[in-house]
């Protein structure tokens, strides 16, 4: 191993040493030690990448790839377990939770740069795997339910994206992405199950059942490493194999476009009377994914770039949203939110705006993601995928604006102690961030277009 | 850079009131402040501005990638808008000072970003920018519904917010439909406006643009969202939305329609007339019917705003001329009642016109006010409405003159309706003996004002058509005498 292939490894090195570090720490220090170290690995992996913006890319052989996209979705996935790791405390006492964390992040940092089946199950594998225990937390009976949910539908997902890369592979004999170029019935059917396993991970309907549960389950943080982190992650993958392999054409567009159309309506329409902001939340994610797979389905010129903005747009306000969640207790509802803006008015903005951002309203950043999807749309002449994407966010402007406007109403209830220094610091990012990505877009775009440059 | 500071103002002034609030009246003075600055700084864009149609134009990159610029023009029409809009702000203040009471805050700064974005609404020649303000107008508005509103407010809101978004789903895909065509990346409508387009092309376009004017104008069958917005919503809210956000319908369809589409405009006019038409006596009649006065009010406006789109659509001078003067007079009359309303209700806690009655006796001063803008209502001459009204019917008469009688219909049942409210409020008896409180300074003012603004106008509107000349001049696509 040369010096530049260990230095573009290095991230994802020092991620798997603080999830041991983490670990090890558990039964010597207190849960704040873990989570330093946690903090610590992260914030290190985050620099070791940002360090190595514009450096070419290094010679890493067939598992991985060291592009702009790996390093965006590196980033990205350090980034977004950060903000999770704020406000993990409040819903997680347990010790080992941090390490844990850190290892979806290194999953989601594996998957990233993976150009090859291995690397791509292996990554989907380190994720699932720390989900589910991250799922099951609270040892509660729904938390537990969520779990099982998970891990059983995980178990079958990834034997469907084993048989698929078996069988893109018994036509195509390559295992790496590029080399998979297929036109015949294997390919088409292992294009087939490897879509369904994406999806289940990507939670697209009808794979979705287990995002609503576990949203409301699991700790707030858990949910966040489930709906923001891994899912960045798997539309990174997808949008690698759009890039570079050619798989049987009308399997894969039209697979994704109909994934994508049934997650866009069954997402909005199950959230639509939905009382509880984490349960919200879930079914919210399955239309954005949604979203992300019409974008993809489109195949346009733009779309990589649309598909990292929307990521970029997307992850400050779910973790906004999660934030404030767990800071409210579990699973809060419509009422827990009356006279939020009095209680706490740093929350109440902060869910207001990430609620705004997700409708896709301007001034909110969520608006200039909304512009990019009917763009892609509107240019590939796709016009039935348009309609659906109009009727689903007109269902979402309902269920967002009794949520966004919900702080505003009614009494202050008794007074709340105050949310910690961290998660004030996480909320006042994230609103920044949405507000500046809806005011001046440019910032945005210009980092996903140098991240797409060749 | 003004018209960039023109739209600041507003944004800026509604934080600082936000944070600002607290004991007094300090966020209530700050957008006091605040409007009044822009409309210091509009009138010193017009006193400084070179001959020829714009007062103002800049152009600045915003996203260079995906052809979005904030192309900001003002002409005539735009400034009479922006002035209405920063007036109203003003009035709305004044208006709503003892009615609310709870997070004044948020009320103050809410009404500031409404305003902002009407602004940005009203300057803006990009495509996109202009869907960006029309969009973000909604959120404010929501609140100020959702939040002070009377009834099932968040229902009325909910109404609101939904019916106009998606109707915003047609201006921006006909907005990338339409970029798509461009020979290079643009939003930018003047560029735009250059393109040789098919009829039917145009046609196509103008109908995804007119989903979204037209259910901001509330026309038949776009309108089931305003009765009850209007209706349930705090007085200032109400004076907003009658007064500023339905005008940025009438606006975008009098501004971009001709300039972008002029033949597909004139491939719908007749349907355009139509529909007017059926929605002027659609909403006349459906006003006559009502004994919630506010509720009466907001079918009026319906009526109105009908009347403004067989105006546009029949696209010869008069129609449009008239049509610009209506958008402003209307202003003034809705606003004016809907505060002389949320007032009278204030007093009386009831709105229904079976209960009230008498106010000349007890309070003149309403009274007064109450009877000039009824008159304005039904297009008394005199009026601002007048002026409007009959330039758009001759106009009308000199494209179609059945579609011209059905105008005049209209302007009969406008009689019935404002009689009957006139009526209601101002004669008969008072159904009770408590005594009423007339109109206090804050709401005299105000109304003062307002009602100076529809007599001047009525009485010489050759000074607002100067202003609004080069704007007509420019929609005017149709080469009929």
């Amino acid at each position: 191993m040369t010096a530049a292939q260990f230095v573009a490894l290095l991230p994802l090195i020092v991620l798997a040493i603080a999830a041991v570090a983490a670990m090890m720490l558990v039964p010597l220090a207190r849960l704040e030690a873990a989570q330093a170290a946690a903090g610590v690995g992260l914030l290190a992996a985050l620099a070791l990448v940002l360090l190595r913006v514009g450096a070419p890319a290094a010679p890493l052989g067939a598992l991985f790839t060291d592009d702009g996209m790996a390093r965006f979705g590196i980033a990205y996935a350090c980034l977004s377990s950060l903000g999770a790791l704020v406000f993990l405390r409040t819903g997680v006492p347990a010790k080992e939770a941090p390490s844990l964390l850190v290892l979806v992040a290194l999953g989601a940092a594996t998957l990233a740069g993976a150009g090859h089946a291995a690397t791509l199950f292996l990554g989907i594998e380190i994720v699932s795997l720390s989900l589910i225990a991250l799922f099951a937390f609270r040892l509660s009976r729904q938390g537990l339910e969520a779990a099982y949910k998970f891990l059983v539908m995980s178990g079958l997902a990834s034997s469907a994206l084993l048989l698929g890369i078996a069988l893109i592979y018994a036509e195509t004999g390559a295992l790496d992405f590029v080399g998979w170029t297929g036109h015949g019935a294997l390919a088409a059917f292992g294009t087939a199950l490897l879509l369904a396993g994406l999806a289940f991970k990507f939670s697209l309907a009808p794979f979705h059942m287990w995002t609503p549960d576990a949203f409301e389950a699991s700790p707030a943080s858990a949910a966040a490493l489930a709906g923001v982190v891994s899912k960045a992650a798997v539309a990174i993958v997808i949008l690698r194999l759009f890039l570079t392999a050619h798989l049987p054409e009308p399997v894969w567009s039209s697979g994704l476009a109909a994934l994508g159309a049934a997650s866009v309506l069954v997402g909005n329409l199950l959230a639509l009377r939905q009382p509880q902001l984490p349960r919200m939340l879930g079914y919210s994610t399955i239309a954005h994914s949604g979203y992300i797979a019409l974008i993809l389905a489109s195949g346009a010129p733009r779309a990589g770039e649309a598909v990292l903005f929307y990521l970029g747009i997307y992850a400050p306000a779910m973790l906004g949203a999660l934030c404030v969640s767990a800071a409210l207790g579990r699973a809060p509802t419509l009422p827990d939110l009356h006279g939020l803006i009095r209680r706490r008015p740093l929350e109440a903005i902060a869910l207001s705006l990430s609620l705004l951002s997700l409708a896709g309203l301007p001034a909110a950043g969520g608006f200039i993601a909304k512009l990019y999807l009917l763009r892609v749309l509107v240019d590939g002449g796709l016009w039935t995928l348009l309609a659906i994407v109009v009727a689903g966010s007109s269902l979402g402007f309902y269920y967002y604006a009794r949520f966004f406007t919900a702080p505003f109403f009614g009494q202050s209830s008794p007074e709340a102690e105050p949310l910690p220094r961290l998660d004030q610091g996480l909320l006042a990012v994230c609103v920044v961030l949405i507000v500046l990505f809806g005011v001046a877009p440019a910032v945005l775009i210009d980092v996903v277009r140098a991240t797409l440059a060749p | 850079m003004a018209l960039i500071a023109l739209i600041l103002l507003p944004a800026i002034g509604g934080l600082v009131a936000f944070f600002i609030a607290g004991r007094g009246e300090r966020e209530r003075w700050v957008t006091i402040a605040t409007f009044a600055l822009m409309l210091v700084l509009l009138a010193a864009i017009v006193a400084g501005a070179d001959d020829g149609r714009w007062y103002a134009k800049v152009s600045y990159p915003w996203v260079p990638s995906f052809g979005i610029s904030l192309d900001f023009a003002m002409d005539g029409l735009s400034a009479a808008l922006i002035a209405i809009a920063a007036g109203l702000g003003i009035i709305s203040v004044m208006a709503s000072w003892s009615e609310i009471r709870t997070q004044s805050g948020l009320f103050h700064a809410s009404l500031c970003w409404t305003v902002a974005a009407t602004i940005g609404v009203f300057l803006s020649f990009d495509l996109l920018i202009f869907a960006f303000f029309w969009e973000a107008m909604l959120v404010p508005a929501f609140t100020l519904i959702a939040v002070w509103g009377h009834g099932d407010r968040e229902g009325a809101a909910l109404k609101f917010l939904i019916f106009n978004a998606v109707a915003g789903f047609g201006l921006l895909a006909a907005s990338f439909a339409l970029a798509s065509m461009a020979d290079h990346m643009t939003f930018n409508a003047f560029e735009l406006a250059e393109m040789k387009l098919s009829t039917s092309v145009q046609v196509w376009m103008l109908l995804g643009f007119s989903l979204a004017f037209l259910v901001k104008l509330s026309v038949p069958p776009f309108h089931a969202w305003l009765p009850e917005a209007h209706t349930l919503a705090p007085t200032a809210g109400s004076i907003l939305l009658a007064g500023v956000l339905l005008k940025t319908g009438a606006y975008g369809l009098f501004r971009f329609a001709p300039m972008l589409f002029p033949q597909g405009l004139e491939a719908v006019a007749p349907y355009g007339i139509a529909l007017g038409a059926a929605g002027a006596l659609y909403g006349g009649f459906v006003a006559c019917g009502q004994n919630d006065a506010k509720r009466l009010v907001a079918y009026t406006s319906i009526a109105h705003m009908s009347i403004v789109l067989m105006g546009i659509s029949a696209g010869v001078q008069y129609a449009l001329a008239g049509a610009a003067v209506e958008m402003i007079a209307h202003s003034f009359s809705a606003s004016a009642l809907f505060l002389l309303i949320g007032a009278l209700y204030e007093r009386t806690h009831t709105r229904d016109l079976r209960q009230l009655g008498g106010l000349q006796q007890l309070a003149p001063r309403f009274a007064a006010a109450f009877a000039l803008f009824c008159s304005a209502l039904l297009a008394l001459p005199g009026t601002a409405n007048f002026v409007g009204e009959a330039l758009i019917v001759v106009g009308i008469f000199q494209v179609n003159w059945v579609f011209a009688l059905l105008a005049l219909s209209t302007l009969v049942v406008s009689v019935i309706y404002a009689t009957r409210l006139l009526k209601g409020l101002v004669f008969g008896v008072p159904r009770t003996n408590a005594p009423l409180a007339d109109l206090n300074w804050r709401e005299y003012w105000p109304v003062l004002v307002m009602s100076l603004a529809t007599l001047i106008i009525g009485l010489y509107p050759q000074g607002l058509l100067a202003l609004l000349e080069p704007a007509i001049k420019a929609a005017l696509v149709l080469p009929r005498p």
